[in-house]
């Protein structure tokens, strides 16, 4: 089902003048505006005619005898009238009702979610499988398909996105032909016929004269489909091209293999992995980063103390959340990071790494080893990698030279990694073409003159190529510009022809994914805004007489499958199945990497005019949410946070504390709300820009870190004028490093900055929040935190002074739990002692005595939902959080309320920094997936004064919002602070959009900057296209209540409604996956009854377990409840991370810990900054005596409370 | 009861022409009315040797006659702030809680924070009133009045508070415990619907109160503009309407006076509901404040959660009430005629140790909450009051910590003015001067306002989770709707003094020497 549903605009095909572009939206199911263009188009209405059938004869006796004027009156009058009925407003739209129940399809069943495979190709190449979940012909939420081998049911941001890209009421509408005068809407048939007339004459000249300039797709049925066109114009210049593609890494392989290939990995084979500047987890290529995170996943689950992870070393300039996840980052400037790539390499020589060829020759005579990089932990890796060999990993990142790729492809062949940690596939030749080169090339045909006309597809060049290719003013020399696109962006804008394209979710198409499986996009919607697709449009431009993109996808495919009478099921089923053919394990690369590697090394020099320092810094570029920049106008995606600067709806050049201070750039007080970044003028090579700067503990000295993507111009409500475009200075030929730059403070303009993040502190203060320790110290005392004491001692701990047994597990015994008394209620618990408690986690362990355990309250019947967060596995991505903004219809709010503190997210990842301070050379980071607890002793609950939030029988915390009068009282006595607050019409109002009395207030320059400030029913009301997004299963809120996570309660309702329909007596372990957990790439989160000990799961290490997934995750000795000594009895439990450091590169303080991990005031003297009271503290519990991951020395703090004791005579 | 028309004298004395003989009135031994090492010796209530009759006259002519000259441009001001305070609150319900500088972080500011700070200046004028009352203290007759007063229009601009913070105010019928179809009734845990009855019965009570004492002076009021209405001399209330001002008042003092006869019964029934509604008021005090503190004292947020809070709070108010007394009567006995006859410096002592002694209570408060953060070896308690309150930045960088409390200005401010600026009434001197007790009592009222926006604040602005800490910025709306309070109590108080008897001229008229049943102490003595 379409738009086409709408009645009114059936038989109308819409011809809306191109200035009413932006209210396009409002038009739909309005009748007659494409009438009221003058006397003789309204003389043409039905009305009309029906007046002049029956009421003229009527009339013609009244005009009997009268002047010609008399009847000219008449006449006028009679023609305004039925004008005037026309004119939307005066007479109510004609629609017809008509149910639904009439026009449905067979298997459509109204109100119940109907799910198609799909697939969405990536910029740059690669792919995703998806699962759209639609809504009565109305797709609402996009899933990862779990057939398909990149994504097995997971996603990444953007996927999740890409359904607000979708319904983005900014897309371009209808094609324009800029020239003819106005922006007139044109229809796909001018295209078509303009365009045929147009090239036909380059058929004659066999193209010349024509350029294509398109991004990388993985697509064989667009490659076949651009190969017609190059068929038709074989002398038409044709480039793909990618903003901030990886070029260095296509160089490297071809250097090592002869051929542009793609590096595959499986990260669950792999024991230890370096990574140099490459994020692996979250902006790996191609959607790598799915599998990686599943394979890096399956190495850290620990469930048993017996269990064995991999180990991470990470060295990287910028933060990435890799370098968090990582058991050892170094942080080392772009260009110390080649050089420590090879004295790794010269290390691994050293102590014997074989089938190097000549490497090892060439290695000799390089010079490599700075001043930064310490010999014994290269020779510690080397050591950690060789006794791993065939198990192991090295990956270069992109702002890696390609010299350095090349020796990274010979170092994982001689250390025996092909094949089982990482296998390559020959690229495309469509990808294999380096961006750089490709805009230049572009740039240099359209300056020469010789391209009279250029197409466009999904390419931004006249935003993103870089400044040396003067892009712009060679693009206006064009004479035709054809540009194509789904958003409006600058290159459209400068275009002579504006078509708009389809959407993925409303197209045919395919993609191949990097492994090599094929997948079929299919539209989920008719086009929203009549646009074609990529397909249809080269279709065109092939000269086809009718294109189909659905005929096209076939076609191409008639050759894969079966042929014959086979051919229809196997399509059906792939469409089905969201997969045409899965990926083939790929052929072993070809030999002789080693010396092609060595051959490329000989011309290698330590880059020491490229190391940074006094004389310059080096600047990398990375992209974050928005990609290369074709994000910017989807609100969620700017609104996620950046992972570890939390900088939201905004970029900023990022520097280390150190280098800002020496700059003199340091950005306002850190810890305050109001947050301002001094604006700095990053010049590189002559060109520069003009951005806030912002200090970022942990990135490498001398190196500045600049999102790319922001600073659109053209783009929509959301994206335009957010942050700064850093593409012109990213000019090299590798984007994505720069050096030798220069920062100065910027001249004219403001000085200062507003730069809006999601968390202002960045410090634990010493609390057991988010609580780590080592796998050493987690082999000896995860099965038993109390080995080794004595039977008093034992008594002692567990034990407490008012006599409650406590056994405590391994992470309570590193948290407050170990130090506070337990809570004894005056009152019983209605939900404690239902059934048997689980055996955690302030359950058990703080439970009164079982006495007080009575029959359960029959309310408290049914299965008793809990989640567990395992911050092992959490890499601090934000899937999560777009995943439950797209499920739960959860608002944005935009940058200034960003900047308040009044973002909506129900699920928010708090990430802090371990270290002494905010100069720490080698600060650690870690994160925390902050939802709803869902207590059973919420206390919430209790404050409510109108009983709007309240306590369900399955442990769940109800919020109701028709009961909401908003006194956020339960806000302010919320520990974790996880009840966001509509202070405005935040759900219903359009973000950025227009209001009544704008055009007065512009005029005496009273514009807020706030447009919330405006009273809502004088706003722009929410666009009815992006209403369509909407999870018709949960509720859009109103202004003045208050919202928060509901473990996504509709779909537990969902799941019981169907295990009833199936004569289940329970709902079955797994049926119901939360947004945020089916999302979730690493499977850090498990949701499911903790009372449930019927079910069988299959364990991570093959076996079976009985009882739910979550139950078993409740009992490990990793888990403890957040602020559990609150007696809160949080349902979400959190289980403790673990880092896996290389005992020779753990100092003495950290091999301490192993044996001592609950000891208190190891720490070294310094840790006694974060000790509060007049008395100061000692250091800090847990493995690591820098970190202030662990609660400070409690025995110090303890002293009134043991005081009391002394006095009360109570201390044993 | 006297109802001769104001003689020359007495209306030469109200317009301020002349002045009352000071040799005559003014014991040598007692000064102006302080209290003298003599313990024998007490000062009288009332000075200048006033009769009866000069009771009447003074109180009646602050409604009769026409202020002076600075009436008219203070209360435009005052009304300007008001209606500007009354136009931020429209907005405010038009267009969202957002305009104001909440966040999810801070869920309350300057709404609870004048919330509280209205209601605990409105305990001073019930205190005064009730438990003065039952303990025979006769200098509070000349104050009771406008103190009570005082505590309606404070309790008005605090009720407004906790109506216009929440996000859907046309839903907030639902916490009164209507019953209704869906069966849902409020949430009686909640200690904010006990705000809603402890607040709304304290108004009650204290509007009856203030009320009832009222009725005897309204019945004066009309007796004498039904004398003048006789005699049909006195202007009318607009030009061209046919209405004598005497009329309407006797018509309108009338109603309010509700037939009061000044019979010996009524007298009785009067002294008797006096005393019961005395001794209804009496737990009242005391509990208003304890119930607004269990706001905070039943939450689990550090700062908040503190058994301390029920007599800390009722002590603030009645420092903060006493404050605000002064702070209104200071500045009236100045500008309205003879006032400080009955407003002696001995009143202002009084309340100057009162002030005294509570701003030392809640000194002890400030101080306790520390000594049972370190005691309870909590961490995130003693984060609170140390990192989140006490340490100026300044301080931290010299002791070499990472963290100070943003918010310790507002600590800062709050110490000074409480606890410090009170220290000065150890000091007769400073107890005697109306410039110092109005200067410290304005820093008092300073401080309270302070002392709960620390409490708010600075508690839940940094609570347990670190990655959850934000700052609060008050907006304009925030801070204009707080002024505009401001406005409609001043204007409510000024309206009080021109058309409703300020004092209980009964009650005065007792405490004169003439009411004496021992006719030798009169000469210096009113009161044993």
């Amino acid at each position: 089902m379409s738009m086409d549903q709408c009645h009114s605009t059936v038989g109308h095909p819409a011809k809306p003048a191109a200035k009413l572009r932006a209210a396009a939206h409002s038009q739909v199911g309005v009748t007659g505006r494409a009438y009221w263009r003058g006397l003789d188009d309204a003389a043409d209405v039905p009305e009309f005619r029906e007046w002049l059938e029956r009421e003229f004869p009527a009339g013609a006796s009244m005009i009997d005898g009268d002047t010609r004027r008399t009847f000219l009156k008449l006449m006028g009058a009679s023609v305004a009238l039925a004008g005037a009925a026309t004119i939307p407003g005066c007479r109510r739209p004609d629609h017809k009702i008509m149910p639904y129940s009439r026009t449905v399809p067979e298997e459509v069943i109204p109100g119940k979610a109907l799910y198609y495979a799909t697939s969405m190709p990536l910029p740059g190449g690669g792919a995703e499988g998806l699962l759209v979940e639609t809504h009565e012909g109305r797709p609402t939420k996009v899933e990862g398909n779990p057939l398909h081998p990149t994504n097995r049911g997971k996603s990444s941001l953007w996927s999740q996105a890409s359904i607000l890209e979708l319904y983005d009421p900014d897309r371009l509408k209808d094609p324009i032909y800029v020239p003819s005068g106005a922006d007139v809407a044109r229809s796909w048939q001018d295209v078509s016929l303009w365009t045929r007339e147009h090239f036909e004459k380059f058929v004659a000249k066999q193209g010349q004269g024509l350029v294509f300039l398109t991004d990388r797709r993985s697509s064989p049925a667009l490659g076949v489909m651009q190969a017609r066109v190059e068929e038709r114009f074989p002398k038409a210049r044709w480039f793909a091209y990618d903003a901030a593609g990886d070029d260095a890494a296509i160089e490297g392989s071809t250097i090592a293999f002869g051929r542009p290939m793609r590096e595959v990995f499986k990260l669950e084979n792999a024991d230890v992995i370096v990574t140099l500047d490459r994020d692996l987890l979250m902006h790996d290529c191609g959607g790598n980063a799915l599998p990686n995170c599943r394979g890096f996943a399956a190495r850290r689950k620990l469930v048993s103390a017996s269990d064995t992870m991999n180990r991470l070393y990470a060295v990287e300039s910028s933060w990435t959340v890799t370098g968090a996840k990582a058991d050892h980052r170094l942080r080392l400037s772009p260009s110390q990071v080649g050089v420590f790539a090879v004295a790794l390499a010269k290390e691994l020589l050293r102590q014997g790494v074989a089938g190097t060829g000549r490497l090892a020759e060439v290695l000799g005579r390089t010079n490599a080893g700075g001043a930064e990089i310490d010999g014994a932990v290269v020779a510690a890796i080397a050591k950690d990698l060789l006794a791993h060999r065939g198990r192991t990993l090295i990956a270069a990142g992109p702002t890696q030279s390609p010299e350095i790729h090349a020796l990274v492809h010979a170092l994982n062949s001689a250390l025996g990694n092909v094949g089982s940690t990482v296998s390559y596939r020959p690229l495309p030749a469509s990808e294999s073409v380096l961006s750089s080169e490709a805009i230049a090339g572009a740039a240099e045909e359209l300056a020469s003159g010789r391209c009279d006309t250029i197409v466009c597809i999904n390419v931004n060049p006249v935003y993103d190529a870089p400044a040396s290719a003067n892009f712009a003013a060679a693009f206006a020399k064009a004479r035709e510009r054809i540009v194509a696109s789904v958003g409006d962006n600058e290159t459209v804008a400068a275009a002579t022809w504006r078509l708009p394209l389809a959407h993925a979710l409303e197209s045919w198409g395919d993609t191949e994914a990097v492994d090599g499986t094929l997948s079929p996009i299919q539209p989920m919607i008719a086009p929203l805004f009549g646009a074609k697709s990529e397909l249809e449009l080269l279709g065109i431009l092939a000269g086809d007489e009718n294109v189909d993109g659905y005929e096209i996808v076939r076609t191409v495919y008639r050759s894969r499958g079966p042929a014959g009478e086979g051919f229809e099921a196997w399509w059906r089923r792939s469409l089905h199945n969201g997969v045409f053919v899965a990926g083939e394990a790929p052929a072993a690369p070809p030999l002789g990497g080693a010396d092609r590697a060595a051959q490329a090394m000989s011309t290698w020099r330590t880059p020491a005019a490229q190391l940074p320092g006094e004389q310059g810094l080096e600047v990398v570029f990375t992209t974050g949410n928005l990609g290369d920049g074709r994000f910017a106008n989807c609100a969620w995606l700017q609104e996620i946070p950046d992972p570890v600067s939390k900088i939201a709806w905004d970029n900023a050049a990022m520097v280390s504390p150190a280098t800002a201070e020496r700059l003199g750039i340091e950005q306002t007080d850190p810890t305050d709300k109001k947050q301002k970044g001094r604006m700095i003028r990053l010049v590189v090579n002559g060109a520069e820009v003009t951005l806030p700067a912002w200090a970022v503990p942990g990135i490498a000295e001398n190196t500045v870190v600049v999102p790319l993507g922001y600073g659109r111009t053209v783009c929509g409500h959301v994206g335009t004028g957010v942050g700064f475009n850093a593409y012109p200075i990213a000019s090299g030929r590798h984007r994505r490093v720069a050096s030798r730059a220069k920062i100065e403070r910027a001249g004219d303009g403001p000085a200062w900055h507003n730069v809006s993040t999601t968390q202002s502190h960045g410090s634990m203060e010493g609390r057991a929040i988010v609580r780590e320790s080592d796998l050493a110290a987690w082999s000896s005392f995860g099965a038993d935190p109390f080995k080794g004491l004595s039977e008093e001692e034992k008594t002692r701990l567990t034990v407490d002074s008012y006599g409650n047994k406590r056994d405590l597990n391994f992470a309570e015994r590193l948290g407050e739990l170990s130090h506070t008394p337990a809570n004894i209620n005056a009152y019983t618990n209605p939900q404690r002692g239902l059934r048997e408690p689980p055996s955690v986690s302030g359950g058990a362990s703080l439970a009164a005595p079982s006495s007080e355990t009575g029959t359960p309250p029959d309310f408290a019947r049914g299965p008793q939902w809990g989640m567990s967060i395992d911050l092992n596995l959490c890499i601090g991505c934000n899937v999560c959080t777009v995943a439950c903004q797209a499920e739960n219809n959860i608002p944005v709010v935009g940058k200034i309320e960003v900047n308040k503190g009044r973002e909506m997210h129900w699920i928010r990842v708090d990430r802090y920094f371990t270290g002494h301070d905010r100069h720490d050379p080698s600060p650690e980071v870690a994160f925390q997936p902050v939802a709803c607890v869902h207590c059973e002793n919420a206390p919430c609950e209790t404050v409510c004064p109108v009983n709007a939030t309240v306590h369900g029988p399955e442990g769940m915390n109800y919020m109701v919002y028709n009961r909401c009068i908003g006194t956020r009282y339960c806000a302010n006595n919320c520990p974790y602070k996880v009840r966001r607050f509509n202070f405005f019409d935040y759900g219903v109002k359009k973000l950025n959009g227009e209001f009544i009395g704008k055009g007065a207030m512009d005029s005496v320059g009273a514009t807020p900057a706030n447009v919330n400030l405006i009273p809502p029913r004088l706003r722009e009301r929410l666009d009815e296209i992006t209403k369509l997004q909407m999870n018709p299963d949960v509720t859009v809120r109103s202004r003045g209540v208050m919202e928060k996570c509901t473990y996504c309660v509709q779909r537990v309702n969902e799941a019981r409604i169907e295990s009833k329909l199936k004569g289940l007596n329970a709902i079955p372990d797994g049926m119901v996956q939360t947004a945020c957990q089916q999302a979730c790439p690493t499977d850090a989160i498990v949701f499911g009854d903790i009372y449930d000990t019927t079910s069988e799961h299959a364990e991570a290490g093959g076996g079976k377990r009985m009882g739910s997934r979550v139950r078993a995750m409740r009992d490990s000795g990793r888990t403890y409840s957040l602020l559990g000594f609150l007696n809160t009895r949080p349902r979400t439990t959190y289980m403790l991370a673990v880092r896996n450091p290389n005992p020779e590169l753990a100092d003495a303080d950290r091999k301490h810990m192993w044996e001592h991990p609950f000891e208190h005031g190891q720490g070294s003297e310094d840790a006694h900054e974060h000790a509060p009271g007049a008395g100061g503290g000692g250091g800090h519990t847990g493995v690591s005596p820098d970190s202030s991951n662990f609660d400070q020395d409690k025995a110090e703090q303890d002293s009134g409370y043991r005081l009391s004791l002394s006095v009360l005579g109570a201390h044993a | 009861m006297s109802s001769i028309p104001p003689d020359e004298i007495t209306s030469g004395r109200l317009s301020g022409a002349l002045r009352p003989d000071r040799a005559i009135a003014i014991d040598p031994r007692t000064g102006d009315g302080t209290l003298i090492d003599d313990p024998s010796l007490r000062p009288a209530l009332v000075l200048s040797n006033r009769g009866f009759h000069d009771i009447t006259e003074t109180v009646c002519g602050y409604v009769e006659q026409r202020p002076g000259g600075w009436w008219l441009p203070v209360f435009g001001l005052v009304s300007t702030l008001a209606g500007v305070g009354t136009l931020m609150i429209l907005y405010l319900l038009v267009t969202g809680v957002g305009v104001w500088g909440l966040n999810n972080q801070v869920d309350w500011a300057w709404d609870i924070t004048n919330f509280v700070f209205w209601i605990g200046i409105g305990h001073a004028g019930t205190l005064i009133s009730a438990i003065l009352c039952l303990l025979k203290q006769k200098w509070r007759t000349s104050i009771n009045r406008a103190a009570e007063a005082m505590t309606i229009f404070a309790v008005i601009c605090a009720g407004t508070f906790p109506g216009i913070h929440v996000g859907r105010v046309w839903m907030i019928w639902m916490v009164f415990p209507i019953p209704n179809a869906n069966g849902i009734w409020p949430n009686f845990r909640s200690p904010l619907l006990w705000d809603v009855f402890a607040v709304s019965t304290y108004f009650t009570v204290s509007l009856l109160f203030w009320y009832m004492g009222m009725i005897p002076d309204f019945a004066t009021l009309r007796d004498r503009a039904v004398l003048r209405m006789r005699a049909a001399s006195g202007p009318t209330v607009a030009p061209f309407i046919n209405l004598r001002q005497d009329s309407l008042r006797a018509w309108i003092y009338g109603v309010l006076a509700m037939g009061w006869r000044f019979s010996t019964r009524h007298w009785q029934n009067y002294e008797k509901a006096y005393i019961m509604l005395a001794g209804v008021s009496t737990p009242l005090v005391l509990s208003v404040h304890s119930i607004v503190s269990f706001d905070f004292a039943t939450s689990i947020v550090p700062g908040w959660h503190t058994t301390i809070f029920p007599p800390y709070f009722v002590a603030g108010a009645i420092f903060g009430g006493f404050a605000m007394v002064l702070g209104l009567m200071i500045p009236a006995r100045e500008l309205y005629p003879n006032m400080k006859e009955l407003i002696t410096l001995r009143h202002l002592e009084n309340m100057a140790k009162i002030i005294l002694v509570t701003g030392s209570m809640v000194g002890f408060a400030y101080f306790m909450e520390f000594f049972i953060a370190w005691y309870s070896g909590n961490q995130y308690e003693s984060d609170v009051f140390v990192y989140n309150r006490l340490l100026p930045p300044f301080i931290s960088e010299v002791l070499g910590l990472e963290r100070s409390a943003p918010y310790w200005w507002a600590y800062w401010i709050m110490i000074s003015c409480n606890v410090l600026s009170p220290q000065l009434f150890w000091f007769k001197r400073f107890r005697t001067s109306p410039m110092a007790i109005f200067a410290v009592s304005m820093a008092v009222t300073v401080g309270m306002w302070f002392e709960r926006f620390v409490i708010i604040v600075t508690s839940i602005h940094r609570a347990f989770l670190p990655g959850e800490w934000g700052m609060f910025f008050p907006t304009p709306v925030d801070i204009l709707t707080f002024v505009g309070t401001i406005g409609i109590f001043i204007t409510l108080f000024m309206l009080f003094l021109r058309f409703l008897p300020a004092f209980a001229m009964s009650e005065i008229k007792n405490v004169l020497p003439q009411a004496s049943p021992h006719p030798h102490h009169t000469a210096h003595a009113g009161q044993h």
